[in-house]
């Protein structure tokens, strides 16, 4: 039971804190907050447990989210099955892409990611317009029905569905840190020649991780989707492809409340910032150089760091008071 | 493919890196619980051998055969899985992980978690589990990956340049270590340390740029007097 509560009470707090802040802060920002974080996890995961810088997440997330937008504008109205359906979108667009991609060194990972982002962008705009509707994008929101228990059409009970998906996939990604599945992305991050000579295919655990990671991040598009009503090319928009790296180093990479912390900051200094002045991202880009010039670990990993340090003098203090003297 | 009797047979064997050839028809054999030295002067492509060997470097042409399969072509993890694991030189482990996590990479990959005979042969392993492995002193670190390589009884052990800039008292037990491991195991080791490998080795390949120039078989030979003029 203790070990229970040990393992999960950093997730139990921290969305307890989110579930708190619900009540002080703009609805629209928490959900935000929620469906953001969960965009950023993958990233997260890729860049820190893989050692996979993307600059491509924007078209995992567009996956989800046209998957879910085709279902609900052109087939149903339940927004679970249109969720089902984005995220296993999702699931078969990594599978068919990880075999190309996980073979490539991490700077040839990140460029061409990046092209996939700008591919998926035209696709959607451009080549597939009549099935897309172009920049128009697809409106879906009155299609959508009301649900029992947790009626996702209501921003408030939407922020509970996303609170439990987040509070799910954050035991998810927990749960894989502590597995050998999880050492072993390490260890290929950590030096990809010497895994291989314990009996390990590079490439099987990267491509894994790669699904597992873009699979959560085309949740997120669903949940977009659902959340929005709407879905356009906007939504993989080239230039939004650094946002979920942005936020993963503000956080603290490979950190597992990092995302959490980094959304929170990133979406709290835009909102703050935009409304005093335009330039918002100026800010954003002193804070980061500020961050990697001072502190690699970004604000979770940082405050993790020092409160470690902080504890550790705390400990040996005291050992040294109870020492006889 | 290897007669029976031996466990390893390489048969002419060239390397190169790129265009700079490296290997000239090597021609060698292990044999069951044998261990055998390979001695030559920096450069010589001792290293490069054992990478040949395990997989990490494609061959020019020869080939490297164990009982019933060909090495030639396959991956390096391949390789491993086939019970032939190399210890590398440079005692790099991986560092994020701790001394347990360590040993439960090798244990997932060789299906083998009974951990005793590594903290038998590395008794301080066992006090050192929790320690991230990036914490570790050289002895440490080597104690580890051979500990780790040891998992899922290989059935050879190619083992490079071990005890380079470690204690004398770590490379006393590190020579106990192999000679016990070698009554499971076959293992090949490149050493500058000629008292280790004279009072290790059942035989003595000399290397010189890249080509096997003596074979020292007899406990005459196997001297540190004979085995000095190779490096």
């Amino acid at each position: 039971m203790l070990n229970a509560w040990r393992w999960w009470r950093g997730i139990i707090i921290a969305f307890s804190l989110v579930a708190i802040g619900r009540l002080f802060l703009p609805l629209p920002f928490v959900n935000e907050v929620l469906i953001f974080s969960i965009y950023t996890i993958g990233c997260n995961f890729l860049l820190g447990r893989v050692g996979f810088i993307s600059f491509g997440q924007p078209a995992y997330l567009a996956i989800g989210a046209y998957g879910t937008a085709f279902y609900l504008f052109y087939f149903g109205t339940n927004p679970y099955i249109g969720i089902l359906a984005g995220v296993t979108a999702g699931f078969i667009f990594a599978l068919i892409v990880a075999p190309l991609f996980v073979r490539l060194r991490s700077d040839y990972f990140a460029l061409v990611n990046l092209a996939l982002a700008v591919i998926i962008f035209y696709m959607m705009q451009k080549v597939l317009v009549k099935i897309t509707k172009g920049d128009n994008g697809l409106w879906f929101l009155t299609n959508i029905t009301s649900t029992p228990i947790l009626d996702l059409t209501k921003p408030s009970d939407f922020f509970i569905f996303a609170l439990l998906i987040a509070i799910v996939l954050w035991a998810f990604y927990k749960y894989v840190d502590g597995t050998i599945f999880g050492a072993c992305c390490l260890a290929t991050k950590i030096n990809e020649t010497k895994f291989q000579f314990l009996g390990y295919s590079n490439f099987r655990i990267r491509l894994m991780a790669f699904v597992i990671a873009n699979t959560s991040t085309a949740l997120a598009g669903c949940l977009y989707a659902v959340y929005l009503g709407s879905v356009s090319p906007e939504i993989t928009s080239p230039s939004r492809t650094a946002d979920p790296i942005v936020v993963t180093i503000l956080g603290g990479v490979g950190t597992l409340f990092g995302p959490l912390v980094g959304t929170i900051a990133y979406t709290g200094l835009r909102d703050v910032i935009s409304k005093m002045i335009g330039n918002w991202e100026l800010f954003i880009g002193f804070i980061l150089v500020f961050i990697m010039l001072t502190n690699s670990s970004g604000l979770y990993g940082g405050a993790e760091n020092a409160l470690n340090k902080w504890l550790e003098k705390a400990r040996v203090s005291n050992l040294n008071k109870k020492k006889p003297k | 493919m290897t007669n029976s009797f031996s466990s390893l047979e390489v048969i002419q064997l060239n390397a190169a890196y790129g265009e700079s050839k490296v290997l000239f028809d090597i021609n060698f054999k292990v044999f069951p619980n044998e261990i055998v030295a390979c001695v030559g002067r920096n450069g010589s492509g001792k290293t490069t051998l054992l990478k040949s060997i395990s997989g990490f470097i494609k061959l020019s042409s020869g080939e490297v055969n164990i009982p019933n399969h060909n090495l030639v072509g396959l991956h390096p993890f391949q390789i491993a899985q086939l019970g032939i694991k190399y210890v590398p030189q440079d005692k790099k482990v991986f560092s994020d992980l701790t001394v347990r996590e360590n040993l439960e990479l090798g244990s997932y990959a060789s299906k083998d978690y009974n951990w005793e005979p590594v903290f038998n042969y590395f008794p301080k392993l066992k006090l050192l589990l929790d320690r991230k492995a990036g914490f570790l002193s050289g002895g440490e670190r080597q104690m580890l990956m051979i500990g780790r390589a040891i998992l899922g009884a290989p059935k050879l052990l190619l083992i490079d340049e071990p005890t380079e800039g470690l204690a004398p008292s770590i490379v006393t037990h590190l020579r106990h270590v192999f000679t016990e491991l070698s009554k499971k195991t076959s293992i090949v080791i490149v050493e500058q340390n000629l008292p280790l490998i004279c009072a290790l080795a059942n035989r003595v390949y000399a290397i010189r740029e890249g080509r096997i120039v003596a074979e020292l078989t007899t406990p005459d030979e196997i001297t540190p007097n004979v085995c000095e003029p190779y490096l």
